[in-house]
């Protein structure tokens, strides 16, 4: 026994590291970065390929497998964290590390399984914000082994949300929306509003469908200060038109119309190189579809190279039936020109820009089946929203974006904790922390 | 779904309900809805496949069914029987085809399914994840909901 141990010590000295060997994890590669998993959740390794496809299922899912007689869903990792991953032939194997999380069973597919390495947990290091391609919620720690640095995910984290139907997240959230909608009225209360500032919000509310939250708060402080010196006395709002006029400022430049081409220069400006081949943007409210037309252009300019696909949707069906086929009065900016041809009808875009934009009758409260975004233009929109929508569909984006993502307002709103503005602020653009 | 989508299916239904059954036909107002929704009684759907995917459910109560059925073959059927349902079965392959067609004409490429029948009591349908277009029909026979939930290949 005492030989035993005594050779144990001896191999930690040899190691140099004098810790304790208390966790060990499988280590794989992705995208040819080293990566590590608990090995108490690696049930086994396997090679296999020819996944039966799932019809309807998340991208990142392969398919079905079938381990001995158990059904397991196979999930492919580097499609899940949008690395690129090399598309092999048909009945090529993967390389599947089979992980077992509570009773489930799940097949991750990963490029290679490299080897299993013990190390101490007090060597384990929290992630870095900075950690570029995989979200940082779901990195459990970086550690250093043998001169090689891994990232030990959190297969749990990865997992758990997507599997139990997102239960433990909107808990969270829950919470955080309550603190949220807490703190608004008492932040209000410190800066000295009164009464009648909850009144007027009330009535943009029953009048307008405006609800102001911390999306719109800065702006709507500052455009009620305006509002009570310029009506001493009586500012109260009771009807639409007096809840129209406090708005007025409130809509972004060139609402239902064609960006103006200093705002197409703009949102250019702001928009982050990008060199890859597909650039999925999402137009949720898009109206009669004048802004859509107008992103399209901007980025068919600003990503010359890539193929761009807009999905725009609006849930007011007379406004969006008519944007497929739109036709332009003549005196348009002059930066459409080169994209417009004449029609029977009058101007409208060619074919090629055309292609590129797809018109929805949808919901956004309802589930939007979209692929990882590059771009969200959202202008305007989450202020027609109750509260508690506005949060949720602020989370859906989150989690829709890539880690580059950017996600862009209307002038006057802001997502809140969690996003950075980018730029100088002429165009309401921000990305995810 | 897609704004193309929208119309062909309208109009489709409106002309072939208005065909078949020889009498005054009504749309009601479009809607959208994700909730899992109660079926009347009869259900037809019909599936699809190609450029995109997705399903035409075709429902309506059973009284409708048994008139709509006893229109389209000039004969008074009071059960619901094989002939009832192959004709309510027929009716949605005609509209759900009629629209396919003339999203074809558009440049869409899709595929049918062969259509099938539900019916029964209390049966609901639930596909959280789809949006559905209602498309709310008035015949003299009485309500039928055309419930279409397409989606892009993605």
């Amino acid at each position: 026994m005492a030989q035993v141990e005594a050779a144990v010590q001896a191999t930690e000295a040899k190691k140099g590291s004098g810790d304790k060997v208390d966790f060990k994890m499988i280590t794989f590669s992705l995208a040819g970065k080293e990566y590590g998993i608990d090995i108490m959740s690696v049930k086994e390794i396997a090679k296999a390929g020819r996944f039966t496809y799932v019809p309807n299922a998340a991208p990142f899912v392969r398919g079905v497998y079938n381990l001995r007689g158990d059904i397991i869903s196979v999930i492919d990792l580097r499609t899940f964290f949008h690395l690129p991953a090399e598309r092999k032939a048909e009945d090529a194997l993967e390389s599947l590390l089979i992980l077992r999380i509570d009773e489930h069973v799940f097949g991750v597919i990963v490029d290679a399984i490299d080897k299993v390495v013990g190390i101490s947990s007090a060597g384990i290091q929290p992630p870095h914000p900075i950690f570029g391609d995989i979200n940082v919620k779901y990195i459990k720690g970086i550690v250093e082994n043998s001169g090689k640095l891994y990232i030990i995910l959190d297969v749990e984290k990865i997992f758990a949300p997507a599997r139990e139907e997102e239960e433990p997240r909107p808990e969270v959230l829950k919470v955080a929306k309550a603190a949220a909608m807490e703190e608004a009225p008492r932040s209000a209360a410190r800066e000295g509003e009164d009464m009648a500032a909850s009144f007027i919000r009330e009535a943009l509310a029953a009048l307008k469908g405006f609800h102001v939250s911390t999306v719109n708060e800065t702006w709507f402080n500052r455009r009620h200060s305006e509002w009570k010196a310029s009506k001493p006395g009586d500012a109260q709002i009771r009807e639409a038109g007096e809840a129209e006029a406090f708005l007025q400022d409130f809509w972004s430049p060139s609402s239902g119309a064609l960006w103006e081409a200093d705002f197409v220069e703009a949102v250019k400006q702001v928009l982050p190189d990008n060199e890859s081949k597909n650039i999925n943007v999402w137009n949720p409210g898009c109206g009669k579809g004048h802004e859509t037309w107008s992103l399209s252009i901007a980025l068919k300019q600003r990503y010359p190279e890539a193929r761009v696909k807009v999905w725009a949707n609006d849930s007011d069906l007379l406004a969006i039936s008519m944007a497929p086929n739109m036709v332009f009065p003549d005196n348009l900016p002059e930066i459409y020109g080169p994209y417009l041809s004449r029609g029977r009808n009058g101007l409208s875009f060619i074919q090629q820009v055309r292609d590129s934009v797809f018109f929805e009758f949808h919901d956004v409260l309802n589930a939007s089946p979209l692929p990882p975004l590059d771009l969200i233009v959202c202008r305007d929109l989450l202020s027609l929203l109750s509260v508690s929508d506005q949060n949720r569909l602020l989370d859906d984006f989150g989690d829709k974006l890539k880690p580059s993502g950017v996600l862009l307002l209307g002038a006057n709103e802001r997502p809140g904790p969690g996003w950075s503005l980018l730029g100088s602020g002429t165009v309401s653009a921000y990305r995810k922390e | 779904m897609r704004v193309e989508y929208i119309n062909p299916f309208v109009e489709s239904a409106f002309n072939v309900l208005k065909e078949v059954l020889q009498g005054d036909v009504h749309r009601g107002e479009l809607y959208l809805k994700s909730t899992s929704m109660p079926v009347m009684g009869v259900a037809a759907i019909v599936g699809l496949a190609g450029d995109v995917e997705g399903r035409v459910l075709f429902d309506m109560d059973k009284p409708t069914a048994l008139k709509i059925a006893s229109a389209m073959n000039g004969e008074e059927l009071n059960s619901l029987d094989d002939l009832v349902k192959a004709t309510i079965t027929e009716l949605a392959n005609m509209i759900t085809a009629q629209s396919v067609t003339k999203l074809h004409d558009l440049g869409f490429r899709f595929d049918l399914t062969p259509p099938a029948i539900f019916t029964g009591e209390n049966m609901e349908i639930s596909d959280h994840d789809v949006e559905a277009l209602i498309v709310p029909m008035q015949t003299p026979q009485g309500k039928i909901e055309i419930n279409v939930a397409i989606r892009e290949r993605s």
